[in-house]
């Protein structure tokens, strides 16, 4: 085919778009709901799934020196956790960095009683001891307990536990939900992209009357299709980032609240946002292209 | 030319709709195919347009072997005939000039070809001033003239007519028919099908007239309007006409053709035409 053909039918596929505008604008609605409720689904369980991590990867020991620890000490502590077996490895928290931590993880109220506070001397020295397997967790915490100037060691391996579990049930959850709403989009996105091409099934069979090739015939079909799921992908986009970033400002004034149950961060749209609008595009462009254009395949039989 | 040898089709519901039938058509032929309502006249034209396979017997259209034709030639075959149907059957969303174009498209002929042809056939068909306008916006005669030029469009060796006349005033058939039998006098072979006998008796020429599936009777007859009329000029009277009266040609064998003589019959008769021994008109 000519370089002028192959323009004519693309013309002719962006042509056909507002020549029949109103299934053009059902196919992209269907398009939209479609790719929004994918969307959404995926987008709720990539931030369910880097919350919950927050919390699952919890293999940490707090480790709190007696504040009357010498920094000598302090260093002969830290050699006897790491020659610990199951210790990963070791990470001083002086004092000042402990305030500094409290601090961030209290409210704004308990934050006023810290402006009358600006000294970290009360706090201990301490360190974070991250554990190789977390089933000997409370195994380990028991044997640091042992160590000679350790005010306390603490872990939380049931919650850590069961926050591995949780994780677990919502990657199953939000799996077979994203599956189903992907078939139920894809009935959608078939059965409007066939109503469309229904519609136009008479012109399908003139276009074959007269000898016109399945490919010459195609071609616009795909382009419409193509086009059209374009800018239901950009439209699910814009959506989505308006949506989100509303949802993610909610989330954040419970910031504090969030990081009091330990839990990690929303994930902000800025990190995503390549990411998002690249995914919705091209499933947007190939789901509706090729939606259109297979569903011409039983018309192409004349 | 077309030519069908001991063609039989029968559908799966088990119903013959053509019944070994032979028949040629020449190239340079009009000729008109006639028969009741289930007769097998679309089966034929189905046949012809390889929209169908015949069960049995050989179909051979413009040189290709219809049974031994693969799928994917079927497209290169049709782009070899003109076809033009009782429902007109543009592309409701192209204009005149474009639903005609359409056929060079397919072709990929260049573009400057198309800017040069499709005017000129449009100007043939009398449309000029209607060229952007879309089928919807035309009257039916108008949307079979338009469905003429695109037929006409690829200059195609065979023009399939399917009851071309069905959708339009009676006046404006006799122009339609005239148009095709201008195009005829060109060179292209046109097979038109059509029910109406008023036509039938008017243009004359050859019949083939299809019975129960079987090619009943297939002869030339000479047409009551012996003078081709200018297009758009109106018809007005019909020459007078004197039906044959030879009892023992085929014509009157058949039932349908009896109905296409009585209605001859009920005209005055001025002319006459002397049908020879094998049943053909002089």
């Amino acid at each position: 085919m000519k370089l002028s053909g192959i323009r004519y039918l693309t013309n002719q596929g962006i042509e056909n778009i507002w020549k029949n505008k109103m299934m053009a604008f059902a196919t992209f609605c269907v398009l939209l709901i479609s790719l929004l409720l994918v969307g959404c689904a995926g987008l709720f369980y990539i931030n369910m799934n880097s919350m919950i991590r927050g919390l699952g990867n919890q293999n940490e020991i707090a480790v709190y020196l007696s504040p009357s620890t010498s920094q000598e000490r302090v260093q002969e502590v830290e050699s006897q956790l790491n020659m610990l077996d199951n210790v990963n490895s070791v990470v001083f928290i002086p004092k000042e960095e402990a305030f500094r931590r409290m601090q961030s993880q209290i409210t704004q109220q308990g934050q006023e009683i810290f402006q009358y506070i600006d000294d970290a001397q009360f706090m201990p020295d301490g360190f974070s001891v991250i554990v190789m397997n977390n089933d000997k967790i409370e195994e380990t915490t028991a044997l640091i307990m042992q160590i000679e100037s350790v005010e306390s060691a603490s872990s939380y391996p049931q919650v850590a536990e069961f926050l591995r579990e949780l994780r677990r049930v919502v990657t199953l959850i939000a799996s077979a939900v994203i599956i189903a709403l992907s078939a139920v989009s894809m009935i959608m996105i078939s059965n409007t992209t066939k109503a469309s091409v229904y519609a136009r099934r008479e012109e399908i069979q003139i276009m074959k009357y007269v000898g016109a090739t399945n490919t010459f015939i195609r071609t616009p079909f795909f382009v419409e299709g193509m086009v059209t799921g374009f800018f239901a992908g950009a439209g699910a986009f814009f959506i989505t980032l308006a949506v989100y970033n509303s949802v993610y400002d909610i989330l954040m004034e419970q910031r504090t609240l969030m990081n009091a149950f330990g839990v990690g961060s929303i994930i902000p749209f800025e990190s995503i946002i390549n990411y998002t609008a690249v995914t919705y595009l091209i499933i947007g462009s190939v789901v509706g292209a090729l939606g259109s254009s297979v569903s011409t395949h039983r018309h192409l039989d004349v | 030319m077309v030519e069908l040898q001991n063609v039989s089709v029968t559908y799966s519901s088990g119903v013959d709709a053509l019944n070994n039938v032979s028949l040629k058509i020449n190239d340079g032929d009009f000729a008109f195919v006639v028969g009741s309502s289930g007769a097998g006249k679309s089966t034929m034209i189905k046949l012809l347009l390889k929209e169908i396979d015949a069960t049995s017997g050989v179909v051979k259209v413009n040189g290709y072997n219809l049974n031994k034709l693969k799928k994917r030639k079927i497209p290169e075959f049709r782009r070899t005939l003109g076809f033009v149907f009782q429902d007109f059957r543009l592309i409701p969303s192209m204009t005149v000039y474009e639903n005609i174009a359409f056929v060079l498209r397919v072709l990929d002929a260049p573009q400057k070809y198309i800017r040069k042809r499709v005017p000129y056939v449009i100007s043939l068909v009398g449309l000029e001033s209607k060229a952007s306008s879309y089928p919807e916006e035309l009257s039916g005669g108008e949307q079979q003239r338009v469905a003429i030029a695109r037929a006409l469009v690829n200059d195609p060796q065979l023009i399939i007519a399917d009851e071309p006349t069905g959708n339009i005033d009676p006046e404006l058939s006799y122009e339609i028919v005239e148009l095709l039998k201008l195009i005829n006098d060109q060179g292209t072979t046109i097979l038109m099908v059509t029910h109406e006998h008023s036509l039938v008796r008017h243009f004359g020429g050859r019949i083939i007239n299809i019975t129960d599936g079987e090619v009943s009777y297939d002869e030339v007859i000479m047409g009551s309007g012996n003078e081709l009329l200018p297009i758009g000029n109106g018809f007005g009277e019909m020459p007078q006409y004197e039906p044959p009266t030879d009892e023992s040609s085929p014509i009157y064998d058949d039932p349908y053709i009896d109905d296409i003589l009585a209605s001859i019959m009920d005209s005055a008769p001025a002319e006459t035409i002397e049908i020879d021994e094998e049943g053909g008109a002089e």
